[in-house]
């Protein structure tokens, strides 16, 4: 396919851009860095704190707990490097009309609109991410087999295209309701929840997580996967959803564009 | 006319501003309340496995201690470090500093604005949260009397902590890490994590000494009624002391950064 290729340098050609623009801020770097070690630092000590006073959360012990920090630090990262600030720009773009430029070049808007930005200095996100994951990991102390690598990656890819669907869901509404930041603001607020497994909440916060904001199987599963407690259903269900989601965010955003009318139109 | 009355005239106006952005009030709220849930949901759920109780801490406590929490937050929020960046950044600050009124109190009306137009959806959610959790108050009526003293100052405390970090944008271009490392110390220190009596023995000691807990983990302990008589008094005294010292830090932080102050033009 010549086409994978195109776009993969295209994408190549955004990296390369918006390196050369982050160069220009290095001291934001560094604090990015800092920033990032205090939130992680304080979110494990919440975790600390926790199992201070008990030897398992609801079936999850301590370092599984950990591990599962750090799958909630990956995931936010790859969501906050590429689709966060391109989503951002876009709902600049519908909303000031300048989306016209972008629908004008020749290649897929869709991809276009979710890739165009990044914020490399959440790369920072990646690494403290992984890291905590492999502390969480050496923690278990049991030998973590090729399989099981594998099917993290796997779920972990699934559950970051989870995310990606539901945010080109919310996005795509921008072309109805122009003032969308609000429902972008509802989604942060219940990223937090993954920081815990999703079963330790009640029923009705349980199906909004794994449903309309799917932010806690996108966290949960990739971390059952990683210290062994995934059944094959569950994966099952996990890819299957995250196909639905991806091809119904793909159709509405396409609806969506429909309706743009542009800034004179 | 006097302040009062100015104050008068700027919450009418500040109404029927907010009146036109209900949506966006109801949704800012939700972000109060997201976290305590998720630390209730995670302590219920030690708990269940501890047999009924960690610490002394049942189910119900729990919950009484995040439902007083989220209330106690939202009473005591103040978000004006966020924006005091953009206002000098882009110059924003020059016209307000030529009116007569400070622009604090233009803060205090945005402020008082919020919170009553969001308080009567945020108790209904509240109240949905004691149903499904099932809360255990031990509130005398002498709580009751003392937590408005409590949140009152804890409100008083965060806004002028909020102000005196705001004031760091007369300095510094980058608010971001100054912010963060704010509500981290709060996320630690202020009893968002556990109620103060489940976190360890040094970290307390921190607690205590610190002013964070006294922002929000201070008022809940009252509300909920976990602390005696003397105690409440005693933790509003700290209060009290905590509010002077930031009054001050504020007064010093305003005039040296004025005559920092170079606005595009100024």
């Amino acid at each position: 396919m010549p086409s994978v290729g195109r776009y993969f340098r295209i994408f190549r050609s955004f990296v390369s851009t918006e390196f050369q623009f982050e160069l220009e801020y290095r001291t934001n770097f560094f604090m990015g860095i800092f920033e990032m070690l205090l939130v992680v630092g304080t979110s494990l000590g919440a975790v600390l704190v926790i199992f201070a006073h008990t030897a398992s959360l609801n079936g999850w012990s301590l370092p599984q707990m950990v591990a599962l920090t750090g799958v909630y630090y990956l995931v936010q990262g790859l969501t906050n490097i590429v689709f966060s600030p391109s989503f951002e720009k876009l709902m600049e773009h519908v909303r000031q009309g300048t989306l016209d430029f972008t629908l004008l070049k020749p290649a897929n808007a869709q991809f276009l609109v979710s890739t165009r930005h990044l914020s490399l200095v959440r790369i920072v996100d990646l690494f403290m991410g992984t890291g905590v994951l492999i502390a969480g990991l050496v923690m278990l102390g049991n030998s973590v087999s090729v399989g099981s690598v594998l099917i993290f990656l796997v779920t972990l890819m699934a559950g970051t295209a989870c995310v990606y669907a539901l945010l080109l869901t919310l996005v795509t509404l921008a072309f109805w309701f122009v003032r969308i930041e609000n429902l972008l603001a509802i989604f942060w607020a219940f990223t937090d929840a993954g920081r815990f497994p999703i079963d330790v909440y009640p029923t009705w916060l349980r199906l909004t997580l794994a449903t309309v904001v799917p932010i806690g199987i996108a966290v949960t599963v990739p971390a059952e996967a990683i210290s062994g407690r995934l059944s094959p259903e569950s994966l099952a269900a996990m890819l299957a959803g995250t196909v639905f989601a991806v091809v119904f965010a793909s159709w509405f955003w396409r609806r969506g564009l429909q309706s743009y009318t542009g800034a004179s139109a | 006319m006097t302040l009062l009355g100015i104050y008068q005239a700027l919450l009418v106006a500040g109404f029927q501003q907010a009146a036109q952005y209900r949506v966006q009030a109801l949704l800012w709220m939700l972000f109060s309340i997201i976290r305590p849930i998720i630390f209730l949901a995670a302590w219920a759920a030690v708990a269940a496995t501890q047999g009924g109780s960690v610490g002394g801490f049942t189910i119900g406590d729990f919950t009484t201690y995040y439902v007083c929490l989220t209330l106690v937050a939202h009473l005591t929020m103040s978000w004006n470090s966020h924006e005091f960046e953009f206002e000098v950044r882009m110059g924003r600050l020059s016209p307000k500093l030529l009116r007569p009124l400070h622009p604090l109190h233009y803060a205090v009306v945005d402020n008082l604005i919020f919170k009553l137009t969001t308080i009567v959806p945020l108790s209904l959610v509240l109240l949905g949260v004691v149903l499904t959790f099932g809360a255990r108050f031990e509130t005398q009526p002498y709580h009751l009397i003392l937590f408005v003293p409590s949140v009152i100052l804890a409100a008083a405390l965060m806004f002028y902590v909020n102000w005196v970090i705001g004031t760091l944008a007369f300095w510094v271009t980058r608010m971001r890490t100054a912010n963060t490392l704010f509500m981290r110390a709060s996320f630690v220190f202020a009893g968002q994590i556990a109620p103060i009596a489940l976190v360890p023995g040094w970290l307390q000691a921190m607690s205590y000494a610190l002013p964070f807990w006294y922002m929000l983990g201070a008022p809940t302990e009252i509300l909920r009624g976990s602390t005696t008589f003397e105690g409440s008094l005693l933790i509003i005294a700290a209060q009290a002391v905590w509010l002077g010292l930031s009054w001050v830090a504020f007064k010093f932080a305003w005039r040296a950064g004025l005559r920092q102050y170079a606005a595009v033009g100024a």
